[in-house]
């Protein structure tokens, strides 16, 4: 990994409607976000944070600017590219209904590579498996499966595939204080041990507590940023902010 | 809550034109068929009512003999009778009429007109008459033994013009005549796509039917008195000897359009029967999307539990709703059903059959049958889902999805095996010797029984039949297999349709190849010459009996022998004797003779097939009285007891038997025997000359002649195919409605497998598939009760001679590529919708 951002966003807009009912979703954000570490984006209702998200993971279209996932411009992929992208270089957790019901446990892990008729890392498989400790829960289904387990089911999809980058969108947000203590301790191992890139969006401050830095947005703009977080200095900040 | 109700049918408006299109289709189909009889009884109404126009009487002998489908022989009048009531006063007009067969040849040789099952060709007379049925468009009336007329349609048709050559097969031979005049009847070209020649008296008494006897006389009055007083007055005069009755205009139109109705009504009863299969397969269709919705609503009702609303007020609502739904898609579906009333007569047209002009009748008890079928239909469908709405529990509403119960009971395994074994019961009982009647109700009981297992089945065999889906398809066809296990219920009543429509096509195509194997069987074990001439006109003309001889006569053949058929009556009722020639018959045609020799056989003697002795006791010796069509009787006595009646029926005549009298006869077949030695093309060469003289009939080998009597049962299950077709298409429609629907249903799931990586054609793919698995359930199960069903009717009509059965392997295996084809087919556009969902709100709504 020569370069050190899997992420970039470069003048990113989003606008809904037009004249006088125009919103600004996102209004001209920059932000990198580098290889190996885990960001954190926060910011209240409304301030865009799963916006900025969603276009820098080719889910949504943004309306200005530049997104380049690892060294390839978003921009310029038609829709069988962006998926084949999302499939191969970016991994997902989202809040909820994370799996594919009628698939197994283990078939819910591996559905980006058996999509992409990928047969994948084994031993990496097996170590991200073991990570999250899903070892026998594999020929469940997701039906089967405690919320938490689910979400670390869910973790490990987004590991399987070794991708660039892993967007997590409140990945914690319907479990206790326990289980999503325990799904963001396995995304920190990630990160630590695995040498991957994750990027989460949360209004939590002790989830935001567990990533390496943490990008605040409000109003659709970048408010600020913090380094090496604790649920204080994070709780401080956004007093700070005004949030 | 009627409000409501209304309210949750435009909030979606999506939903209502799906579950409609199954309510309309299956009503359109309704209509259709009761549109399209009426409009036809009518405009044949009307066709008799202009031709008639000017006939005041009608006499004709009372002397008739009714045979099997309504076909009747009518004695023929002497000639001398036509002066007779020219004379009475108040006639101003008088013609002698004759309808016989004549097929016309076209210029290249070919008779023109359909074979066998389709409309008939007609000879008849055309003169110069005040009442006249027919009206000269170009030239004049025949007159003279060299001149006809042709009716406008054929003329066309056949590309002839006045002053033309044109070939006329008739049952004295064939014979070149001048085309003199073109001729309508009424105001159509040619009635109901018959054929037309037209001849003077004298040339089509010789050359049509006897010499001096006529078929009816029309009389046109002068208008001193009514009809009734003239029909009266010319039944003064002629002697009652004669055996004649006169009946008036009004009578003879009447009775005309009677005549067709009756042959028109079989075929209304038939395309009706076919329509309530298509809506009570459109009925489950129905049920399944009331289902669905209901299910996807689960929430919404269960809201409207939790802020007060009864279980009989969330149930009144949906029921609103089908009333509804119902009645709008009964209307659009009458409305749909004329324009398809419409499509039919031009496919009739299309395929030759011209039908009298007329405006569309569009019966009122059409109108009420489509809208309260479709009403009871909907509703009755609409009815559990309902009920099942309403015991949704106010807790529901909490709950993050919406998913259908899919608990299956014990109760309904127990029910569906009892069901089953009912019905097989039932079925085992006949074949112990109880009653046929019980089969009806034993197929019956399997029927249900199997649709009450199909979601017990559904699941299972659905994920066997996906087996190879995820073989080659990998995580996509898992998914398909595993969406086409996850509700059974649902998928049971997706291929319920499919399941009803293959098991019928199947017993029907069962059916055909059993009979085909017999009729094989049969010519193979009957038929021993080397060739035939086959005629495929049965009931009406055929091959003149001298062509037999004709080919007797030819070097290198052995023997040849004509087959042919007469009407007579025997005790009262109508029967059909076969007529042989005895001097030529052995060798060529084995009748299985038990006792007696074909010399034996003469005009004053009869065989019997060994089952009529059997049944009438009868014996050698015992003498059957026949009454001819000319109304002669003849006293024959029983010479010779034959084994074989799958050909000859249960009487045997000889064809000298009609000799002195006016019927006429005609062969269906020449069976012919060759020398040993003789080439294939000499022989053929040499008979198609003699067959060639009378420019009608096929000259076939041994193997084609058995293959293309075989084959006529082909005709029989076009017809059944495409009337089953329609259930097909409804079976489609159910197929793209839940499919619709549950991609609706999934929308969140299509949304986070694209977030993740899934190609749109991936999720095609897994669609498609889910469909395929779907359908081929239906058409697995469907052939299964299929065979079974064929089986039991076949085994139903033992009596009628059909002791064999086979399973219909090649249809079996056509059917089920068709069941593919049809799930491809169903999921273009499900899948294309599935490609459609939003993303983003799949995946953030909460």
């Amino acid at each position: 990994m020569n370069n050190p951002s899997a992420a970039t966003a470069t003048e990113v807009s989003k606008i809904y409607g037009h004249g006088d009912s125009e919103v600004r979703a996102l209004d001209n954000v920059s932000v990198q976000f580098e290889t190996g570490k885990f960001t954190a984006i926060m910011g209240p209702s409304g301030s865009g944070k799963s916006t900025l998200m969603h276009c820098m993971a080719g889910l949504d279209e943004m309306t200005k600017g530049s997104v380049t996932i690892g060294d390839v411009d978003i921009a310029d992929l038609n829709d069988k590219e962006l998926t084949r992208l999302r499939r191969d270089k970016i991994g997902f957790v989202f809040q909820s209904f994370n799996l594919v019901p009628t698939l197994t446990a283990d078939e819910n892990i591996r559905l980006p590579l058996l999509l992409g008729n990928n047969k994948g890392n084994e031993e990496w498989i097996q170590k991200v498996i073991n990570t999250v400790h899903l070892q026998d829960r594999l020929s469940h289904r997701p039906s089967e499966l405690s919320g938490g387990q689910q979400q670390r089911v869910a973790v490990a999809r987004a590991l399987a595939s070794q991708p660039a980058i892993i967007f997590a969108d409140e990945p914690t947000g319907n479990l206790d204080s326990t289980t999503g203590g325990e799904i963001l301790s396995f995304m920190r191992k990630a990160v630590d041990d695995l040498g991957q890139t994750i990027v989460m969006v949360t209004h939590d401050p002790v989830s935001a507590s567990y990533a390496d830095r943490i990008v605040f947005l409000k109003d659709g703009k970048i408010a600020g940023e913090l380094l090496k977080p604790t649920p204080e200095t994070v709780l401080d900040y956004m007093k700070k902010l005004g949030h | 809550m009627f409000r409501i109700a209304l309210k949750g049918i435009l909030g979606r408006k999506a939903r209502l034109i799906l579950t409609s299109l199954a309510v309309i289709l299956g009503t359109a189909f309704l209509s259709g068929t009761a549109v399209f009889s009426a409009t036809l009884n009518q405009t044949f109404d009307n066709l008799f009512s202009d031709v008639f126009r000017n006939i005041d009487g009608y006499v004709r002998s009372t002397q008739v003999i009714e045979a099997d489908f309504g076909a009747e022989e009518r004695q023929r009048l002497p000639q001398e009778l036509i002066e007779l009531v020219e004379a009475v006063p108040g006639v101003a007009d008088v013609q002698g009429d004759i309808q016989a067969f004549a097929r016309i040849v076209g210029k290249d040789g070919e008779p023109l007109g359909s074979d066998g099952a389709g409309p008939p060709t007609f000879g008849s007379v055309g003169e110069e008459f005040k009442g006249a049925l027919w009206t000269i468009t170009d030239g004049k009336f025949p007159s003279g033994p060299t001149e006809v007329a042709l009716d406008e349609a054929v003329a066309k048709s056949g590309g002839f013009v006045v002053g033309d050559k044109v070939k006329v097969i008739a049952q004295a031979g064939s014979r070149e005549f001048t085309l003199v005049g073109i001729a309508s009847y009424g105001d159509v070209r040619s009635p109901g796509g018959a054929t037309f020649a037209l001849f003077d008296l004298a040339t089509a008494q010789e050359f049509l039917a006897k010499p001096g006897f006529i078929d009816s006389i029309l009389i046109s009055g002068d208008g001193s008195m009514s009809d009734e007083e003239l029909a009266k007055a010319v039944n003064a005069v002629i002697p009652s000897s004669y055996n004649t009755e006169t009946l008036t205009g009004a009578e003879i139109t009447k009775e005309s359009q009677d005549q067709i109705g009756s042959a028109l009504s079989f075929f209304s009863i038939l395309l009706s029967t076919f329509s309530y299969i298509a809506l009570g397969v459109g009925s489950f269709v129905i049920y399944n999307v009331f289902s669905i919705s209901a299910a996807q609503r689960q929430r919404e009702n269960a809201l409207l539990r939790a802020i007060g609303a009864s279980k009989k007020q969330v149930t009144r609502a949906l029921l609103i709703e089908s009333v509804i739904v119902g009645l709008f898609g009964s209307l659009v579906g009458l409305v749909a059903g004329i324009g398809l009333s419409k499509a039919l007569s031009a496919l009739l047209k299309a395929a030759g059959i011209d039908l009298p002009s007329g405006g569309l009748v569009v019966p009122s008890s059409a109108i009420a049958n489509t809208v309260v079928v479709g009403l009871i239909v909907t509703v009755s469908s609409a009815w559990l889902p309902a009920r099942r709405a309403g015991r949704v529990p106010p807790l529901a509403a909490m709950r993050e999805t919406a998913i259908e119960v899919v608990a299956l009971t014990r109760r309904r395994t127990v029910l569906g095996f009892v069901f089953i074994g009912l019905g097989a019961a039932a079925i085992t009982a006949v074949t112990n010797g109880a009653s046929n009647t019980w089969l009806g109700l034993g197929i019956l009981f399997v029927f249900s029984g199997t649709i009450t297992l199909g979601p017990v089945i559904a699941r299972p065999v659905a994920l066997f039949l996906g087996k190879p889906a995820q073989q080659f398809r990998g995580v996509t066809g898992t998914m398909a297999r595993q969406n086409s296990a996850r509700n059974p219920k649902r998928t049971a009543r997706t291929a319920s349709p499919v399941l009803i429509g293959v098991a019928l096509v199947t017993a029907v195509a069962a059916l055909a190849a059993s009979i085909r194997t017999q009729i094989d069987d049969v010519f193979t074990e009957q038929f021993k010459g080397d060739y035939a001439i086959n005629s495929n006109a049965r009931g009406f003309g055929g091959l003149s009996p001298s062509l037999a001889d004709d080919i007797n006569a030819l070097p290198g053949v052995a023997r040849a022998t004509g087959i042919g058929f007469l009407t007579v009556k025997i005790e009262d009722r109508g029967q059909n004797l076969t007529t042989i020639n005895p001097a030529t018959v052995e060798g060529v045609l084995d009748i299985g003779l038990t006792s007696g020799t074909y010399a034996d056989l003469t005009p004053e003697t009869i065989f019997v097939s060994q089952k009529y002795v059997e049944n009438n006791s009868a014996k050698l010796g015992d003498t059957i009285s026949v009454t001819l069509a000319d109304a002669q009787v003849k006293n024959l006595t029983i010479a010779g007891i034959y084994e074989f009646d799958d050909l000859a029926g249960k009487y045997t005549v000889s064809r000298d038997l009609v000799k002195d009298s006016t019927v006429i006869t005609f062969d269906f077949g020449v069976y012919i025997a060759m020398e040993p030695g003789v080439s294939d093309a000499t022989a053929r060469a040499a008979l198609q000359g003699a067959v060639d003289k009378y420019g009608q009939g096929d000259l076939l080998s041994k193997r084609e002649y058995i293959d293309l009597q075989s084959g006529q049962v082909n005709q029989l299950l076009g017809l059944i195919y495409g009337l089953l077709f329609l259930s097909v298409i409804i079976a489609v429609v159910g197929i793209i409605i839940t499919l619709l629907l549950s991609v609706f249903e999934r929308q969140r799931e299509i949304g986070l497998l694209r977030a993740v990586g899934m190609t749109k054609s991936q999720v095609r793919t897994t669609v498609r598939w889910e469909s395929v698995i779907t359908s081929l359930l239906g058409a697995v199960v469907g052939i299964v009760l299929g065979v079974g069903l064929g089986w039991v009717i076949v085994y139903a009509l033992r009596d009628q001679g059909l002791s064999s059965f086979s399973v219909p392997v090649g249809s079996t295996v056509s059917i089920l590529i068709m069941a593919f084809v049809i799930g491809v087919l169903a999921a273009v556009y499900p899948a294309w919708r599935a490609t459609r969902v939003n993303l983003l709100s799949a995946i953030t709504t909460a």
